[in-house]
């Protein structure tokens, strides 16, 4: 007979029979496979913690996005958001299935570049992008959305050297009924900046007016707000053509859309509130179908949604350090996975799962990640059933962001694991170690002996 | 339309000679000149002929009668066959040519007015004319003393030595001498006997022209005429009938007629052939004697009678069966129609005047087709019930239990072609799943008219979701209302059908649609003109702008293009039956296309093969507006394009059965310069040549198109690249 795991007593006060204002008792399901893999199989094979990402759901979540949006609208084309996660097999999984690149630096325009996508299908968004940048864009023929009028002047200097007009969009920011709005990036609607924009676009004769950008937020929990946003594309577009004889070819609505992680504060789970694909698309293409484009002629709809795309195929697989009690007598348990590999936990309470099934014993606990800093918490406050060390657990929905805005701190970032479609496995980032953490370094003669 | 009403010196020879020709159903010119030549082995009787037909001529072009017919020979060959009957019936003289032109006159009359009758049922009037012009002057000129009865056809060689001096009398002797079977001496005594020429000479230079200008007719007048010989023999008849009066020519055309001329020729029609030669054999019999009684011969009234009489009945089939098809544009010679129709049935069988596309946006799944096995039965049985389905197969997602979880609930519904909205129900409400309402069964429906008997309806849709009235206007792929669950619908779903009358619920029409792309595992087909089934997965045809553009050959516009320094012009063309056509100014060559926004399509081409046309017609023979990589728009070209004539000879004759000589157009995109806004298309034309089983590639063509139209196209033929540069002029 197998030794039991030893609990330690406690009193629980019993809630049998109807379930409270909080709903029913709470019970945490394991997660014991990724795409029929076992978890620890996978620790055992490439190292705890582990980054996992599923070829199977990437392509399944974008093929449902894409059937979304194809059965409301003729033509919709998406372009991968590199920033949300740029590791080149997932870019490449998106590229196979005909999406473009979307790209904010001149980084992030090299990688997709290497990985093989055409200039004419790369978009080049941000406010950062360098004169070189701009000009290489511009040879490429790629799509050059401008974030500002000073980045417009540069463009407008650059074109005048050119043999071909540069293709641009203009990114719009817009009173959409969500607060704060994003005024940051691009021109105004409402003031009157973004018709000022088009304007001197045309005027200027040297740059081709092919699109209409805008991107209203992120982890936009309202459709109504891209209905909006839409609406007053398609208008800015009929003026222009109206005005200025310009044939708006694309509208670029941007991403935002939310995904099923809870946000930290909100009062309902993810999955109760984040709108679906089929929500989103119809809310944008019933706007764009009531605009009255000129000749009838629709424009291409381009999205270039990252999160919702990725974060349900990343899992971040990890193992339970120690226990320990806090002063308040509150129980604490330190993973190895801390806030260097899960940048997102700042910002969502992260759905946690064990590898083998629990107790139905739930313990308020705080999940502290490995690292020497105060601030590194994965989950605060979470009720989770007991877990020992050596205990292994995946943290779900992680695809989004996380791959690109973790950082080399304290330790070397994990090795990251493809799961193909056929169910073999690719380290398709390598954990780091010494050499590539120090390769850029360089130590002055001086310091070479100490 | 000022072309057709030119009267050139070219068009009245070409008219003379065609009606030569038309006699035996042809227009070719060579073999109108040898039957010329053979009306004048007896010189009186080919003068007064000829006599006759210009008489005819000239009076339908005083009159105004149609230009077009008279230059075809219609409207002369009747007058000739009179011209000719009587200049071998009486002594020349001044009288006789003064009869004649007479003679010509009334038949010419008579022509027209049995084309106002008889045409009206469109029938022809085939010799019908001659026959009764012919029967009267007989008759009329038993009082005409004056005239006088030649003996000449009755003594053949004083006739040949007359004409070709002891030469030629020798010749015929040498040709009586050899030891030519009995039934073609027949054979070739009735083709010359349809020129009234009695002898055996005259009817194998017939037999030769006809086999030059038609290999099917030659073919079919062989048959024709030996199965009427056979019959003779088996039932006993008196064959002598056949020698000596020499209505032989009756089973030789009506076999043309019905073989091959008036039917497309294909194996029904040579059965139908075989099976009418008795009956003309009977009716021969039964009029020679009838007509016996008023010493009138019968000539080719058999032919008439069974050869109208079939046609007639042909008409009237109401299912009629595409084997024995009727020939409607007529080309003349049974090859040309063969080959045309074997063109268009290929690749217009189901052409249709309105092109439908589908009703929605993305790929969409048919649920249940034509002749379904749920509720398409009946007269409701041409219908499609579409429904979206995910990776996996699944059209719903969760587990279904509400319409919203349906991937086609609250999807767009299009209007699948241009036309106005007939009737709108739009109350009805959506059903639970699984539920359906038997007392609403169509549901929230939209009808809309296209034609005056083409309607389609859409049904089952969401209630409150219909955008349109009854009277909107709405044009191609408008958005009409939001796929639903209303009515006999126990999940979501949208059915679709093409119907005849206005109302909700009507029967269903057989319709294709006119283009989608259908998908396979990895693969894309374009389908033209097709009726989609069950389990298909289907989505409508992206148009691109510029091959939208490029190849919308405006009527009166004109093409210029480059080859080696040297400037080829060609018009875009109509001619009165709205044909489209480019024209080559310099060599009058023309190709026919139909465009129609989704398609090119190249149908005749009628000029030299050497022309620039001639390979343009090749290297744009079909293309498809939407620029899809890994689509290949294949065609069949029939051989009658490819092959020389000397090639054809063989083919020709067993055309009707099979063809071992044809061709394979193949077409494919190959680069844009950008997706989203291409300035630069380039695609890929090869044609595949094939002889007897065996395949060779022919020329490959590379087109290249940009906004502004055609940029240039390549002719790469057997390592030598031709290039032809469109050039641009300005508009003014």
């Amino acid at each position: 007979m197998e030794k039991k795991i030893f609990e330690r007593p406690y009193i629980k006060k019993i809630r049998a029979g109807m379930p409270s204002k909080f709903g029913k008792p709470v019970k945490i399901d394991p997660l014991p496979f990724i795409d029929d893999l076992p978890v620890e199989e996978l620790i055992k094979q490439y190292g705890s913690p582990l980054f996992v990402i599923s070829e199977k759901t990437i392509r399944e979540t974008f093929r449902k996005a894409k059937m979304a949006f194809e059965t409301r609208y003729p033509r919709v084309q998406f372009a991968w958001s590199y920033k949300t996660n740029y590791l080149d097999a997932v870019c490449r999984i998106f590229h196979q299935e005909d999406a473009w690149a979307e790209v904010v630096s001149g980084f992030e325009y090299e990688k997709a570049e290497k990985n093989g996508v055409a200039g004419n299908k790369i978009i080049f968004n941000g406010p950062d992008k360098s004169l070189s940048d701009l000009k290489k864009a511009s040879e490429n023929d790629s799509l050059i959305h401008i974030d500002h009028f000073d980045e417009l002047y540069d463009l407008i200097e650059v074109a005048k050297k050119m043999d071909h007009k540069p293709r641009v969009a203009i990114r719009v920011n817009m009173d959409t009924g969500v607060y704060p709005i994003w005024d940051r990036f691009g021109f105004n609607y409402e003031n009157g900046d973004a018709w000022d924009a088009i304007n001197r676009i045309v005027r200027s004769e040297k740059l081709e007016l092919s699109g209409l950008h805008c991107h209203i937020g992120t982890y936009m929990l309202s459709t109504e707000a891209y209905r909006r946003a839409a609406s007053k594309l398609g208008e800015l577009a009929v003026r222009a053509f109206h005005r200025h004889n310009t044939l708006i070819k694309y509208i670029d609505i941007g991403g935002g859309f939310a995904t099923q992680n809870t946000l930290k504060g909100a009062y309902y789970q993810g999955y109760d509130t984040a709108p679906s694909f089929d929500e989103y698309a119809e809310s944008i293409t019933s706007a764009l179908l009531d605009v009255n484009f000129p000749d009838n002629k629709l424009p291409l709809l381009i999205l270039e949604t990252g999160r919702a795309l990725i974060d349900d195929a990343g899992f971040l697989l990890g193992t339970v350090l120690a226990n320990k009690r806090l002063s308040g007598g509150n129980r604490a348990t330190i993973l190895d996975v801390g806030v260097n590999n899960l940048f997102t936990s700042f910002w969502y309470d992260h759905e946690v799962n064990p590898v083998k099934d629990t107790s139905d014993h739930f313990e308020e606990s705080t999940f502290f990640g490995p690292l020497c800093m105060n601030i590194d918490v994965i989950r605060d406050a979470i009720s989770f059933p007991l877990l020992r060390k050596g205990d292994q657990f995946v943290i779900k929905r992680i695809g989004a962001y996380n791959m690109t805005q973790w950082m080399q701190f304290i330790t070397y970032r994990p090795n990251v694991v493809l799961i193909d479609i056929n169910g073999s496995t690719h380290v398709i980032r390598k954990m780091e170690d010494l050499n590539a953490v120090t390769a850029g370094e360089s130590v002055p003669d001086h310091l070479q002996k100490i | 339309m000022m072309r057709l009403n030119t009267v050139s010196p070219g068009s009245i020879i070409k008219g003379l000679l065609n009606s030569y020709a038309q006699i035996f159903f042809s227009d070719h010119i060579l073999f109108g000149m040898i039957l010329l030549l053979i009306t004048f082995f007896d010189l009186v009787a080919g003068f007064s002929g000829l006599i006759a037909v210009t008489t005819a001529h000239l009076i339908s072009y005083l009159m105004g009668f149609d230009k077009n017919r008279i230059r075809r020979g219609v409207y002369g060959f009747n007058c000739l066959l009179v011209g000719l009957g009587i200049g071998i019936q009486f002594e020349p003289g001044f009288l006789l040519f003064f009869v004649v032109v007479f003679a010509a006159v009334f038949t010419i009359f008579l022509t027209i007015a049995m084309q106002g009758v008889i045409g009206k049922y469109t029938l022809p009037y085939l010799s019908l004319p001659f026959l009764f012009s012919f029967w009267l002057m007989l008759i009329a000129t038993n009082e005409l003393t004056a005239l006088g009865i030649s003996e000449r056809a009755i003594y053949t060689f004083n006739d040949l030595y007359t004409l070709g001096g002891h030469r030629l009398v020798h010749v015929y002797e040498w040709w009586h001498s050899m030891a030519i079977p009995e039934s073609l001496r027949v054979y070739f005594l009735s083709l010359g006997a349809i020129f009234f020429q009695f002898n055996v000479l005259a009817g194998l230079i017939v037999g030769i022209g006809l086999l030059i200008a038609s290999r099917i007719s030659f073919t079919l007048s062989l048959l024709g005429f030996y199965t009427a010989y056979l019959f003779y023999h088996w039932v006993g008849a008196d064959i002598t009938g056949l020698t000596y009066s020499y209505i032989g020519f009756n089973y030789i055309l009506t076999s043309i007629a019905i073989g091959g001329f008036f039917i497309i020729p294909s194996w029904k029609s040579y059965l139908w052939v075989v099976i009418l030669m008795p009956v003309v054999a009977l009716v021969t019999i039964a009029f020679s004697n009838i007509f016996a009684v008023f010493s009138l011969p019968i000539y080719s009234l058999p032919f008439n009678i069974v050869v109208i009489i079939f046609l007639y009945t042909l008409k009237l089939r109401i299912d009629p069966d595409p084997g024995l098809a009727e020939v409607y544009i007529q080309e003349n010679t049974p090859e040309k129609n063969l080959y045309s129709f074997i063109n268009s049935r290929s690749r217009f069988g189901l052409l249709s005047g309105n092109s439908i596309i589908l009703p929605f946006f993305g790929k969409w799944n048919v649920s249940q087709g034509h002749r379904g096995e749920y509720t398409h039965k009946e007269a409701w049985k041409e219908a499609w019930d579409f429904i979206i389905t995910d990776e996996k197969g699944s059209q719903f997602k969760d587990r279904g239990d509400y319409p919203e979880n349906y991937y086609c609930y609250g999807k767009s519904v299009l209007a699948p072609s241009d036309g106005w909205v007939e009737s709108v129900t739009g109350n009805v409400p959506d059903n639970i799943i699984g539920e359906v309402n038997v007392h609403q069964n169509w549901g929230n429906s939209v009808v809309i008219k296209h034609t005056d008997y083409l309607y389609s309806a859409v049904s089952h849709l969401q209630p409150g979701s219909i955008t349109v009235k009854p009277g909107t206007m709405v044009k191609k792929g408008d958005v009409i209302g939001k796929c639903g669950n209303s009515g006999r619908s126990p999940y979501p779903h949208l059915h679709f059908q093409i119907q005849q009358s206005p109302l909700v619920g009507a029967p269903t029409l057989k319709y294709p649609l006119s283009y989608y792309i259908k998908y396979g595992k990895d693969t894309l087909k374009l389908c033209t003109f097709e009726i989609p089934e069950k389990g298909d997965l289907l989505s409508n045809i992206e148009q691109n702008e510029i091959l939208k553009n490029g190849l919308n050959f405006l009527a009166y516009k004109t093409l210029n293009f480059k080859v080696n320094d040297k400037r080829i012009k060609w018009e875009v063309q109509i001619d009165p039956f709205n044909n489209t056509y480019l024209e080559c100014q310099e060599s009058g060559a023309r190709a026919y296309f139909t465009f129609d926004d989704y398609m090119l399509y190249f149908k005749f081409f009628k000029g030299s093969r050497e022309s620039l046309l001639y390979y343009f017609f090749l290297a744009f023979y079909k293309i498809q507006t939407g620029f899809y990589q890994g689509i290949e728009v294949k065609d069949l070209i029939t051989p009658n394009y490819i092959f020389s004539k000397s090639r054809l000879f063989l083919q020709d004759i067993f055309a009707p059965f099979f063809l071992f000589l044809s061709a394979e157009y193949r077409m494919q995109y190959i680069s844009r310069d950008n997706e989203l806004d291409p300035s630069k298309i380039t695609l890929q034309s090869e044609i595949t040549v094939k002889s007897f089983g065996r395949s060779f590639s022919g020329p490959k063509f590379e087109i290249i198109l940009n906004t502004d139209g055609i940029e240039e196209f390549k002719i790469i033929d057997r390592d030598i690249i031709t290039e032809a540069v469109c050039i641009r002029e300005s508009t003014s």
